[in-house]
């Protein structure tokens, strides 16, 4: 149980599920939070792309934003296996970390190809 | 839309991508400055010394039920005790460190420059963007905005008709400001000078530290109830190797 360690993968197992106790490695938890960032960032602006060659406006927009989280979300907890509590430390954080940062970088290039795509 | 206009080619040319191109730039090469300027300031004894009893403070906070409580509270007492304990700082003393930070010539030259270095950038590409950019509209934001982001968003643009949408480059100067942090830390890995909020942060917490927060992982520590928590220990080692045999 102790030696099984995911090396290809860039998420650490942050807590060894004793009995009744959780521990938590805070090295292994800042690095996942950072791979959950990294990941957030690139998938927001991969989405604003989209969204903006898509010509989606306003409303569509943003719930496409909501859909590339969530598609985001789905694509970490099924990286970590669905066993999110021992990777992390509440649910909250996979499902809505980095979410408003997210928003801006989406929204910049969104702006972006939109403009380019559609009104130039 | 109700009206669509249609945008001049030329625009999009020398306009949104130069900009975004020139803060991209402006961003890597205060990145790059930032860790040239970084100048190695000898740190204060005692200043360290302060910092480190802290640290050991928090992990003992931290940590402090996996140890027995007699230890614990051993070390408890070790910090906080009254006459000799790392922790406990007469409140005179406490003013002095603080203030002596600040008067400090090496310490203050070195927050100015960082905050130069954050400001000068915005500042000379701002002024830039206003005075060449302005006074035509240079992008269309997808989604509508109300009436009253119409001022902010439409400087250059005296038209009131235009479609709040249609906004002037100054906005789009802000929208890359903000929406270029996130490309910043996948590009730049992580330490890069770019994000604002956080170094303000930083930088408001670096000169109170050490007089206030000894204070406050004094507290911390006397409020703490310690729970033994491996009280089992003996039973769970057992399982443990129950299962590695099977």
């Amino acid at each position: 149980m102790a030696g099984h360690s995911d090396s290809s993968s860039s998420e650490k197992k942050s807590s060894e599920a004793m009995n009744d106790l959780p521990i938590f490695s805070a090295e292994n938890m800042q690095n996942n939070m950072k791979v959950i960032y990294y990941s957030r960032t690139f998938m927001s602006i991969i989405g604003g792309v989209i969204a903006g060659i898509l010509g989606f406006t306003s409303l569509m927009g943003f719930v496409f934003y909501f859909l590339v989280m969530a598609i985001t979300s789905f694509g970490l907890i099924a990286k970590a296996k669905f066993s999110v509590h021992s990777y992390f430390d509440s649910w909250n954080r996979i499902i809505l970390d980095g979410f408003m940062g997210g928003l801006m970088s989406f929204v910049l290039f969104w702006t972006f190809a939109y403009d380019i795509v559609h009104i130039f | 839309m109700a009206e669509d206009l249609v945008l001049d080619t030329a625009i999009r040319d020398w306009v949104l991508i130069p900009l975004s191109v020139v803060m991209v730039l402006i961003g890597i090469l205060r990145y790059f400055v930032s860790k040239l300027m970084l100048s190695s300031q000898v740190p204060d004894p005692k200043i360290v010394k302060e910092g480190q009893v802290i640290v050991r403070a928090r992990n003992l906070r931290a940590a402090a039920n996996f140890i027995p409580p007699k230890s614990f509270r051993s070390r408890r007492v070790y910090f906080s005790n009254e006459e000799n304990g790392l922790l406990f700082v007469p409140k005179g003393q406490a003013q002095n460190a603080q203030a002596q930070m600040f008067s400090d010539p090496n310490m203050a030259m070195d927050m100015m420059k960082k905050n130069l270095s954050m400001i000068i950038p915005q500042t000379l590409t701002f002024a830039w963007v206003n005075f060449f950019f302005s006074g035509f509209v240079a992008a269309k934001i997808p989604f509508p905005l109300t009436q009253r982001f119409r001022s902010m968003l439409q400087n250059g643009i005296d038209l009131s008709t235009v479609d709040v949408s249609y906004v002037s480059s100054r906005s789009w100067y802000f929208l890359n400001l903000f929406g270029l942090r996130g490309l910043f830390s996948l590009i730049l890995g992580e330490e890069n000078a770019t994000d604002d909020t956080q170094r303000m942060m930083q930088m408001s917490g670096f000169g109170f530290d050490p007089s206030k927060s000894l204070g406050a992982e004094k507290d911390g520590l006397d409020i703490l109830q310690h729970e033994w928590a491996l009280p089992k220990f003996e039973h769970r080692a057992e399982a443990v190797l129950k299962k590695l045999i099977r």
